[in-house]
């Protein structure tokens, strides 16, 4: 299957939308983003959310370690939204009133998957919770001292 | 519309609440104070109370005769927001340590607080991001902090160790420890001797080579780590394939707290299941130094002698309960254990030596061990595709859930876990980072029981029992008020006369206990804390109440003022 044919069949499914076949919209049918990696070793992406769709664009982002993150987060919506996001210490969070813009500092361990979301009303339910996946390797002296080992 | 409303940079969760912020600073926890917990009875400074596991306190004003009044001082709600790793799953395990009125406690998802031993106000919060896809075999569980060197020591989900600052939370060092892509994780409340911070690997259900180690209670710099699978031509190696790889993936995992002697410098560190935990045919062998007590050399790692409770073990029975250090009235240096394989064992400390072994439970099936400490396997999956069905189940006839030694009755008392389980062997290949039973397994979903048995390590006599519909999956307390404390699945707080084991006091918590309680004095108020919050492995020690009410608080109780 390709990423055309998923995308067709999520939108043929009625799963790409607000109030079409669910109430929301399906967690993770969002595109998927790369963060760029700076010189200074911070990892840079932003997200934002589009005018009544619900969603964080891209609603998959990926890096490539854990790290110092840096978010740029946008509301295109003509509603309030805001972001609860994970950070090592404390989750962060941002208000962000309609048509507004902002950022997020954050500090996670890799590799793993992170989600955040919008965490007013029901934000979370109908779409507004995105992925922030922390690829890589852990170092060397946390691994267990055998021969590499096959992976699924 | 072009320009955006500025709306900032994020913020800490917790500025917007009305955590302080700040803990009051308390006297150095250190080394030599920590061996002297027991003179100290206002504080619970260590996992177990005191280094030798026995989970007993001096405290008397809640005894026989005034425990009938009482009553909560105050609960505090862990809560969550967003999605977490083990949404369904997660409980709140840990055991609260009281420095001087503060208290440090963990609860599910990398969090940790100091509170207020005295009104339960939040002083400070961390909690520790947690990957939501991190392999867990038991759910998002904590067991608890150590606190010492004006820090507190937590060890992650994700396997990090991590160190605070004891008075603001603030992250001091953060160290990696573990391969969270292997299937590795964290859940051991960490334990302070001398210099060191000691923790151990987690994830017995993945095919890892277990692992405890030593840091620098400072700087977090790795002292030693030492493996509790031997490498070919390693002593132990012996008792694995010589041709294999099995010892690759051979389990023996360290994930609950180690008691120690500071006389002989040991650790005593209880060791997990072998991998697979069911299909024995890829492992022939006693399989070192799995389901094991290791008696660990504090300062090097190295491994000075061990005994196996269950070789080759072919029904998950884990030894990594503690092991409760007592002295008997000639003064012989004890250790007792009460291993997930039904049989209550007691050991010379100093030589890892048998003294006796005898079943604590009422149904043993697997297989039998004679008084002297021979061990015949009776029932075990051993052909591809047919059942079989045993007692203990997997969750053993004791969990990792702690028993308790009280020296002014000299009796043990043991949550029992009264419940089988059928597994079904199914060989597969191992991969990193996926589950490596090696069957397929139904713990029953009737037919269990459980109570508190009061043991007399001297003798093995059970001195009596308290019976309870559903089994005992919390640990033991006991006080010099000649008490005991036991949380059941169904909520209740109980508290037991120590020596007739009859019900004097209970308290509905509203959710049910898998945690370890404390005790601890404040201006000469005694409290009991206990986290509640049914959750964890329960399709291991008791799916007849998978589907009980989740919960996350932590209660606290005292007598009235007045």
């Amino acid at each position: 299957m390709t990423s055309t044919d998923r995308t067709d069949e999520l939108h043929a499914a009625g799963l790409d939308g607000q109030n079409r076949t669910a109430l929301g919209r399906l967690l993770g049918t969002g595109s998927i983003g790369h963060a760029e990696e700076g010189s200074d070793g911070v990892m840079r992406a932003t997200v934002r959310i589009p005018e009544d769709e619900l969603i964080w664009e891209p609603s998959i982002l990926v890096f490539p370690h854990g790290g110092e993150i840096e978010l740029t987060l946008i509301n295109d919506d003509k509603n309030t939204h805001c972001a609860v996001l994970p950070h090592n210490g404390d989750p962060k969070i941002i208000w962000m009133v309609n048509h507004s813009k902002g950022t997020a500092r954050l500090s996670l361990g890799g590799p793993g998957t992170y989600y955040y979301g919008s965490t007013t009303g029901n934000d979370e339910g109908r779409g507004l919770t995105g992925a922030l996946v922390l690829g890589g390797e852990v170092p060397d002296s946390a691994k267990i001292d055998r021969p590499p080992q096959p992976r699924p | 519309m072009t320009d955006y409303v500025d709306a900032g940079e994020a913020v800490p969760h917790r500025t917007l609440s009305a955590v302080k912020g700040q803990a009051p600073a308390t006297s150095d926890v250190n080394y030599e104070r920590i061996q002297g917990a027991r003179s100290e009875p206002e504080n619970w400074l260590t996992y177990y109370g005191t280094y030798d596991g026995q989970r007993f306190s001096s405290l008397d004003q809640i005894n026989k005769d005034t425990v009938k009044r009482l009553s909560p001082a105050w609960v505090f709600q862990a809560g969550s927001s967003g999605l977490h790793a083990g949404a369904s799953t997660y409980s709140f395990e840990a055991s609260p340590l009281i420095v001087e009125g503060v208290m440090y406690v963990s609860g599910p998802d990398g969090k940790v607080w100091a509170i207020d031993g005295k009104t339960g106000e939040e002083l400070w919060r961390y909690k520790h991001a947690s990957p939501y896809d991190v392999s867990l075999c038991c759910g998002n569980v904590n067991r608890g902090v150590a606190v010492g060197h004006g820090k507190v020591y937590m060890y992650t989900l994700n396997a990090h160790l991590i160190a605070l600052d004891a008075t603001s939370g603030e992250l001091v060092w953060d160290v990696v420890n573990g391969d969270v892509r292997a299937g590795e994780s964290g859940s051991v409340a960490p334990l302070i001797v001398k210099d060191k911070v000691i923790v151990g690997s987690a994830g017995g259900e993945f095919g890892l080579r277990g692992h405890m180690d030593a840091f620098n209670a400072e700087t977090g710099e790795r002292m030693w780590r030492t493996y509790t699978i031997p490498k070919p031509g390693e002593p132990g190696s012996e008792t694995w394939p010589d041709d294999g790889e099995a010892w690759q993936r051979g389990g023996a995992n360290c994930w609950v707290t180690s008691t120690y002697d500071a006389e002989l410098e040991l650790l005593f560190q209880g060791t997990g299941n072998p991998a697979p935990d069911f299909d024995g045919g890829v492992r022939e062998g006693d399989n070192l130094y799995t389901d094991s007590v290791v008696a660990v050399d504090v300062n090097t790692g190295e491994i000075r002698w061990h005994y196996q409770f269950t070789p080759h073990d072919l029904w998950d029975y884990d030894s990594t309960m503690e092991n409760l250090l007592f002295d008997g009235p000639d003064g012989q240096k004890l250790l007792a254990h009460a291993d997930k394989n039904g049989y209550f064992f007691v050991l010379d400390r100093t030589n890892g030596e048998l003294v006796r072994v005898f079943p604590f439970v009422d149904r043993i099936t697997w297989g039998e061990i004679t008084p002297e400490g021979k061990v015949t396997p009776k029932v075990y999956p051993d052909e591809e595709g047919v059942p079989v069905h045993f007692w203990p189940g997997p969750a053993g006839g004791k969990e990792w859930t702690h028993m308790s030694y009280n020296p002014q009755t000299g009796l043990i008392y043991v949550p029992v876990q009264e419940v089988g389980a059928t597994a079904t062997r199914r060989r597969r290949e191992f991969k990193e980072s996926i589950p490596y039973w090696g069957a397929g397994v139904a713990v029953d979903l009737d037919d269990f029981y459980g109570y508190v048995a009061a043991i007399d390590p001297l003798t093995g006599e059970e001195k009596w029992r308290w019976d309870n519909e559903y089994p005992m999956c919390a640990s033991t307390l006991t006080t010099a008020g000649s008490l005991v404390f036991q949380g059941t699945p169904t909520g209740e707080l109980v508290a037991l006369d120590a020596e007739t084991g009859e019900k004097l006091w209970s308290f509905q918590c509203g959710s049910g206990h898998h945690s370890s309680p404390s005790t601890y004095s404040i201006d000469g108020r005694q409290y009991i804390a206990v986290p509640t919050g049914w959750g964890g492995w329960v399709e291991g020690f008791l799916p007849g109440l998978l589907g009980a009410a989740a919960g996350d608080a932590l209660f606290c109780f005292a007598l009235p003022e007045s």
